[in-house]
């Protein structure tokens, strides 16, 4: 049997399906990603310093963010930037305003319909009016914050080498407060819809891996954790995860690589965040989490999308507590780090909403790029997701063509796949 | 070319690039919901699983065509679209992803990136003009949502949308900025078209004219260049920052300047 989707919408960039199974053996199950590749550690080199975020900010427009400070973290590290501690502040901020943004749009806009048979989001708008205004809310709050700090909600450039162009006054700081404290009751109420949905009954073994801080739910900084499906784990830096990290290319679809760590495909995005960091997570979250019933470490990977929802409502309390604390910060008096251009060679990572965001520089004397690298999260996840879809396929074949199609679909929109991410 | 049809058919559709100009339209919001009630969205994959119509009254369209496939499809676009608009700087002008044209290695790019070159497109980056008629261009890296949104309500309104040709540096010092090329800056605010509303030099980062040039610049680029040489930068410096977007070669008078900002009845 030969099943083929060319087109599968609701996802960031063009990607289809191709499966096939003889007598019961699944002999493809291909995730054909439909992008053009940009070339973008090609061009990156010999580009200055400055520019270089800038210039990977466009890998992804909903998830600039990300790119922009994993980028700048990897330059930091190979050129010794130290950046103080409110520089490091506001990039959680400008995070969790982008998980929030990035988050509500898969999980309203991309995911729902499938829940409900809807092939246009319009009809469900129609259908779920409040529901409507709750995403449409979280996604102004998370656009408001990214454009004050960042300077533009898409492709944010008040982050710099070193600190920020330009740092917010106290009262941009408490009009984020007020819309966050607003936004708080439509997050919950988004995430508890999510919290009791039926989510199909995939169960399959899989490795994970995300940051992990003891401090805090990490989303900016931290160690890698990876943990492996015979319940082995390793803790190690995030230049030294990445140095592992081996990416290969398919020949049916060779534009998008693979990843493996440890000679297999791994999750990274909210569920593998969630089975590492569940504990750290805010009071509202955890309640979102415990009306789902799910426990964790689940291995569905279906659940990705109650994570997603359940992140949405710890981020937005997150944004309350942080700028609720600021009190002990003087972002009027902050000076950005003091540095020099130099050679050297560095590594960021960062949890983007989809997963883990890799980034490595080598300079050179000037701080000129010469060398670049950059792993996403959604070309880490492609091999789970062609896994996930191999071990699903014999089941599915029982079904009528139209169901089997929309399950695959379905599964695809759960792992919130980025493709011109994944291809850059 | 207004759009006198009681329901106009509008859809959003993408080569390749980074997406952000389809989330800009996501963020109208409510504004797009009520747009939304107006027209009929016969096309976009962002929200609907499937096309609602084959052809459509207006095509906003962002991205480069970079796989075969697109080459093919931006034509087919051109077919079934009464009024074609390309948005975004990657549309408009190259985008990013066109550095590589001025480099002029890209296969030295491309084996940069992969080991296994067979079969992974390459071709130069052009703007969506450069391979069928555009009538209208919205640029910008992201587009201004909110000159989408008035374009839009005029064309369907049957009236006339022009980007007033001004500078950057217009809405810049309305919005009271320190100059950043006086205080020694690489920027190129001066030659490129405003609209956007000024947000880099607006958080202390120059312009680097992802909107394109202004229609008419004139000496005003070989005078800026002049400044920016006074400054310290040299010829290369002043490419690379006019390349970013893809724009060089519509600064420097080698393409159409892509911003003909009026549409005609």
């Amino acid at each position: 049997m030969k099943i083929k989707i060319d087109h599968v919408a609701k996802i960031e960039g063009h990607g289809g399906f191709i499966g096939e199974i003889v007598k019961g053996d699944v002999k493809a199950a291909i995730f054909m990603v439909n992008e053009g590749a940009r070339l973008l550690e090609g061009i990156l080199r010999d580009r200055h310093y400055e520019e270089a975020s800038q210039i990977a900010a466009r890998i992804c427009g909903v998830c600039p963010v990300v790119h922009t400070l994993t980028s700048i973290k990897a330059l930091e590290d190979a050129m010794d930037v130290a950046v103080a501690s409110e520089t490091i502040y506001l990039r959680k901020l400008l995070m969790l305003g982008q998980i929030i943004n990035s988050h509500a749009l898969h999980l309203f806009f991309f995911s729902l319909a499938d829940f409900f048979g809807d092939k246009d989001d319009l009809a469900l708008i129609k259908k779920f009016p409040s529901y409507t205004k709750n995403a449409l809310q979280i996604r102004e709050l998370g656009n408001f914050l990214i454009d004050k700090i960042g300077g533009r909600s898409i492709h944010p450039l008040a982050a710099e080498i070193g600190g920020f162009k330009k740092w917010p006054t106290e009262e941009t700081l408490n009009e984020i407060l007020k819309m966050a404290q607003a936004a708080l009751p439509s997050a919950i109420r988004l995430a508890n819809l999510f919290a009791r949905l039926k989510y199909p009954d995939l169960q399959t073994s899989f490795n994970w891996a995300s940051l992990v801080n003891e401090n805090e739910y990490a989303i900016y900084e931290g160690k890698v954790r990876w943990n492996g499906k015979n319940e082995e784990e390793q803790i190690i830096s995030e230049g030294a995860f990445m140095k592992l990290i081996n990416e290969f290319q398919i020949k049916a679809n060779p534009q998008t690589k693979r990843s493996h760590f440890e000679e297999e495909p791994y999750l990274v995005g909210a569920l593998a965040r969630l089975n590492n960091n569940a504990s750290l997570l805010n009071l509202e979250a955890k309640k979102i989490l415990e009306l789902s019933g799910v426990k964790l470490p689940s291995r569905n990977p279906f659940h990705n999308i109650l994570g997603q929802a359940v992140e949405i409502a710890h981020c937005v309390e997150e944004i309350v507590t942080l700028i609720g604390q600021r009190k002990e910060l003087k972002l009027s008096k902050v000076k950005n780090a003091q540095w020099q251009p130099q050679i050297g060679r560095g590594y960021g990572a960062i949890e983007a909403p989809r997963g883990l965001l890799f980034y490595s520089y080598e300079t050179k004397d000037n701080g000129d790029i010469k060398e670049c690298n950059i792993i996403t999260p959604t070309a880490q996840n492609i091999a789970r997701l062609e896994e996930d879809l191999k071990a699903w396929l014999p089941d599915l074949s029982k079904k009528a063509s139209r169901k089997r199609e929309n399950m695959i679909k379905m599964l695809i929109r759960s792992y919130d796949p980025c493709l011109t991410c994944a291809t850059h | 070319m207004p759009l006198r049809n009681k329901k106009p058919i509008i859809a959003v559709l993408g080569m390749t690039c980074c997406e952000g100009c389809r989330v800009a339209i996501v963020d109208l919001g409510e504004r797009f919901l009520k747009l939304a009630g107006h027209i009929i969205v016969g096309d976009f994959p962002f929200i609907q699983e499937h096309a609602k119509k084959k052809s459509f009254d207006l095509t906003f369209i962002e991205g480069t065509p970079i796989l075969p496939s697109q080459i093919e499809e931006i034509k087919e676009i051109r077919r079934r679209s009464k009024v074609l608009v390309p948005i975004g700087a990657c549309a408009c002008l190259g985008g990013i992803q066109e550095i590589k044209n001025y480099r002029g290695d890209k296969e030295n790019c491309l084996q940069y990136v992969y080991k296994n070159v067979d079969q992974i497109a390459n071709p130069d980056i052009k703007p969506i003009s450069a391979y069928v008629p555009v009538d209208f261009e919205l640029t910008g890296c992201p587009i201004n949502k909110d000159e989408l949104f008035e374009f839009t309500k005029k064309i369907l309104a049957g009236d006339v949308f022009r980007v007033p040709q001004r500078p950057i540096c217009y809405e810049c010092q309305r919005k009271q900025n320190e100059c950043l090329l006086q205080k020694g800056l690489p920027c190129i605010g001066p030659v490129i078209l405003g609209g956007c509303g000024a947000p880099c030099p607006s958080v202390g980062y120059p312009c680097d004219g992802c909107r394109g040039p202004l229609q008419k610049t004139g000496k005003n680029f070989d005078n800026l260049k002049k400044i920016l040489n006074n400054h310290g930068y040299n010829e290369r410096e002043i490419e690379m920052i006019t390349e970013r977007f893809g724009g060089r070669d519509q600064i420097e008078n080698k393409l159409k300047p892509q911003n003909t900002n009026e549409n005609k009845n």
